[in-house]
C-alpha cells in the first residue's frame, strides 16, 4: 500500500495546477451564480424570466422549470450546469486514463518493473480521482457559501445550505461511475488519446440520451441507460432529498468500474 | 551451426545457486505471430550474458515476460528461483530495469524522478551510492534539477541507468543500455559494469553493438525470429571463427603447390597470395598449418583474432535470407 500511495502522490503532484486552477474556476462561477442570482433578485428578475419560458417548454420540464427561476434555483444550476458537467467529466476522463497514458508513454515499464502490483494503477487512479473530486466540490461549495454569506440581501430565499450538499454528493456520484467507466477503458487501452476519445464520445452520447429521454417520451425508456438518467438535481431542488436508489446505481456502476478495471489490468499484457 | 553447451568453465559453486535467470520453453504468440518460440536459457548468479538478435528477434518481449509486463502463452520465467508470474513482486524485487525506451515524464526533474522511483524499490537507496553512480555517469546536481523534457537523449538513458542501478539489486536487466550514450559514457557504463560483476550481481543485457556484448559479456544467447539458436561463451563464439593469418616469407616462394592444396592442411584456405605473402583463413587449431609451413622460409606470422561480429553475422544474414 505504501507503493501504492507513493505512486498516488506522484500523479497528485503533476496534476496539481490543473487541479488547482480548477478548483479556483469552479469556486468562481459557483460565486458568480450567487450574484446572478442577487442581481436578479434586485431587479425582480425572475418572475420576468419565468414569462419568458415558453408553454410548451413549460410542459414538457413541468413545475421543475418553475423552481429554477427562483433565487435558490440560479445558485443550485453550478450543481448541473452543462459547463460545470463538461469540466467535471472532462477532469475523470484525463485522470482516469492515466494507467493508458503510462503504457503508452512506458513509464509503466519503470515503475512495474519495481515490486509493484499492476492493481495498484487502478488503485492509484481511484485514489486520484476520489480526492480530485473531493477537492472540485468541497471548492464549489465553498464558492457557493462565500457568495451566500457575503454578498447577497439579506431577504434573499436561501435554500438551507444542506441542499447545496446534497446537490455535491449527486454530483460526486454521477462523476464516481464515470470514473469507473473511465478507470476500465482506461486500463484496458494502450494509447491514451484513444481511451479519452472513447470515453468522452461515451460521455457525450449518454448525456444526449439522456437529454433525448426527458425530452422525447418514446425515448424515455432507451436513456435508462445512460447514467445521467440517475442524476436528478431538480428532484433534490424541489424534495431537497437524494434519490437513494439514484445514489446507489450510480454508485454501484462506480464500484463496478474499478473492479473490472483492476481485473483487466491483472490480466493483459502491458 | 550449431547450438553450443554452456560454457563448462564456470566456477562449480555457482550451480548450487538457482540461475539468476531461468526460461523454461518460453512462448507468446500474438494472434499468428510468434514473438518468442519455445526459449528455454539458464543465467548463473555473477555472469554478464549478452541477448541478441535483430530487431524483432523478441529480445524486449523475453525481457518483458521475465519482469511480468507480457503473460507467456506457454512456459515458466524464475529470477533466482522465484516464479516471474505466481510470484512477481518477489521477483522484481530482485530486478533493476533499464528500458529500451525510456518513459520519463518530462515535467519532472531528473532528481524527481530519481526519488518517486527508489520509493517504489524495496530496498532504501543509500544516497552515497546513488551519488557513486551520479558521478560516474556525470550527471551533476545542476542537471538533476533540470526538467527531463530538457535532456538530450543521452542525459535521459544516463539517468535510466542511475535509476536501474540505484538500489543495488542482484539482476540486473539493461535492453540496449548503450543506446544514444557517447563513447566516454559508454566507456563509464562499461566500467560500472566490471565493477557490478566484481561485485558478484548478475547482469542481462540486450544490444545491437557486438564489439560491447564482446568487451562486457561472459557468455552471449542469439534469438532469431523469436528462437533461441545460440547460446555460448563470448571466447567460444569467437573460436567458432576463421583467424586470419598473414604468413610472411624471407624469399620468394613457389605459389604452384597452393593451386592444388598439397601443402595447406584441411582447415586452411587461401585469400591471396603473392610470392613473398599469403594471406590464409585458417578455422580451427593452428597446429597442422604451421607444421606445413615448416619446410617454407617463413619470416613472420601476422594472426588476426575473429570477432564475434563475424560469427554473428553469419546467423544474421542467415536470418534476412531465410
Amino acid at each position: 500500500m505504501r507503493r501504492t500511495v507513493v505512486l498516488a502522490g506522484h500523479s497528485l503532484r503533476r496534476v496539481r495546477a490543473a487541479l488547482i486552477v480548477l478548483a479556483i474556476l469552479l469556486a468562481g462561477f459557483q460565486f458568480l451564480l450567487t450574484q446572478v442570482a442577487a442581481y436578479l433578485m434586485r431587479r425582480d428578475g425572475f418572475s420576468q424570466l419565468a414569462d419568458f419560458i415558453p408553454d410548451f417548454i413549460r410542459t414538457a420540464v413541468g413545475p421543475e422549470a418553475l423552481a429554477f427561476m427562483s433565487f435558490g434555483g440560479v445558485v443550485s444550476l453550478g450543481y448541473f450546469h452543462p459547463i460545470v458537467m463538461t469540466a467535471l467529466v472532462g477532469l475523470t476522463i484525463a485522470i482516469g486514463t492515466e494507467p493508458a497514458g503510462e503504457i503508452e508513454t512506458r513509464f509503466v515499464d519503470l515503475t512495474l518493473a519495481r515490486p509493484l502490483p499492476r492493481e495498484a494503477l487502478v488503485i492509484r487512479t481511484s485514489i486520484v480521482l476520489a480526492v480530485a473530486g473531493v477537492l472540485m466540490l468541497v471548492a464549489m461549495l465553498a464558492g457557493t457559501w462565500t457568495g451566500l454569506s457575503c454578498c447577497v440581501p439579506a431577504d434573499a430565499e436561501r435554500p438551507p445550505f444542506g441542499v447545496f450538499a446534497r446537490l455535491a454528493i449527486s454530483l460526486a456520484t454521477v462523476i464516481t461511475c464515470w470514473g469507473g467507466i473511465t478507470l476500465i477503458i482506461g486500463s484496458a487501452s494502450r494509447r491514451r488519446a484513444v481511451a479519452a476519445s472513447v470515453a468522452g464520445v461515451l460521455a457525450l452520447t449518454a448525456y444526449l440520451l439522456d437529454y433525448l429521454g426527458r425530452a422525447w417520451q418514446p425515448a424515455a425508456p432507451v436513456s435508462k441507460v445512460s447514467p445521467f438518467h440517475y442524476f436528478e438535481p431538480m428532484v433534490v431542488i424541489t424534495t431537497q432529498s437524494l434519490s437513494a436508489a439514484d445514489t446507489t446505481i450510480l454508485l454501484a456502476l462506480g464500484a463496478a468500474g474499478v473492479v473490472v478495471s483492476y481485473i483487466a489490468i491483472g490480466r493483459r499484457d502491458i | 551451426m550449431g547450438r553450443v553447451a554452456s560454457d563448462p568453465s564456470r566456477d562449480s559453486s555457482h550451480q548450487k545457486l538457482p540461475a539468476a535467470i531461468q526460461l523454461e520453453q518460453i512462448s507468446k504468440t500474438y494472434g499468428s505471430i510468434a514473438a518468442v518460440r519455445d526459449v528455454s536459457l539458464e543465467v548463473q548468479p555473477g555472469e554478464i550474458f549478452g541477448f541478441l538478435g535483430l530487431n524483432g528477434a523478441g529480445k524486449t518481449t523475453s525481457i518483458r515476460i521475465i519482469l511480468d509486463l507480457v503473460r507467456p502463452t506457454s512456459g515458466r520465467a524464475c529470477v533466482f528461483g522465484i516464479d516471474c508470474r505466481k510470484d512477481s513482486l518477489a521477483a522484481r524485487a530482485k530486478i533493476g530495469y533499464l528500458p529500451g525506451e525510456l518513459g520519463f515524464y518530462g515535467d519532472m526533474t531528473g532528481e524527481a524522478t530519481l526519488n518517486v522511483l527508489a520509493r517504489l524499490n524495496d530496498a532504501v537507496v543509500d544516497r552515497v551510492r546513488r551519488g557513486e553512480l551520479l558521478e560516474r555517469m556525470r550527471l551533476p546536481s545542476r542537471d538533476l534539477r533540470r526538467k527531463v523534457r530538457d535532456y538530450s537523449t543521452g542525459m535521459k538513458r544516463k539517468l535510466g541507468i542511475v535509476q536501474a542501478f540505484q538500489p543495488d539489486p542482484p539482476l540486473l536487466i539493461l535492453d540496449e543500455p548503450t543506446e544514444g550514450l557517447d563513447p566516454l559514457m559508454q566507456d563509464a557504463l562499461y566500467e560500472l559494469l566490471a565493477d557490478t560483476r566484481r561485485r558478484r550481481r548478475t547482469v542481462f543485457m540486450s544490444s545491437h553493438v557486438l564489439s560491447e556484448v564482446e568487451r562486457v559479456c561472459d557468455r552471449i544467447g542469439l534469438l532469431r525470429r523469436g528462437e533461441l539458436v545460440l547460446v555460448s561463451s563470448v571466447s567460444d563464439v569467437r573460436n567458432m571463427a576463421a583467424r586470419q593469418i598473414r604468413v610472411l616469407f624471407r624469399e620468394e616462394v613457389d605459389l604452384r603447390p597452393l593451386a592444388t592444396r598439397d601443402r595447406l592442411p584441411e582447415n586452411c584456405e587461401v585469400i591471396e597470395t603473392t610470392a613473398r605473402a599469403w594471406t590464409l583463413r585458417v578455422r580451427g587449431a593452428m597446429g597442422p598449418l604451421l607444421s606445413s609451413l615448416g619446410a617454407l622460409p617463413v619470416e613472420d606470422i601476422e594472426v588476426r583474432e575473429p570477432h564475434l561480429e563475424e560469427v554473428l553475422k553469419t546467423y544474421y544474414k542467415d536470418e534476412v535470407s531465410s
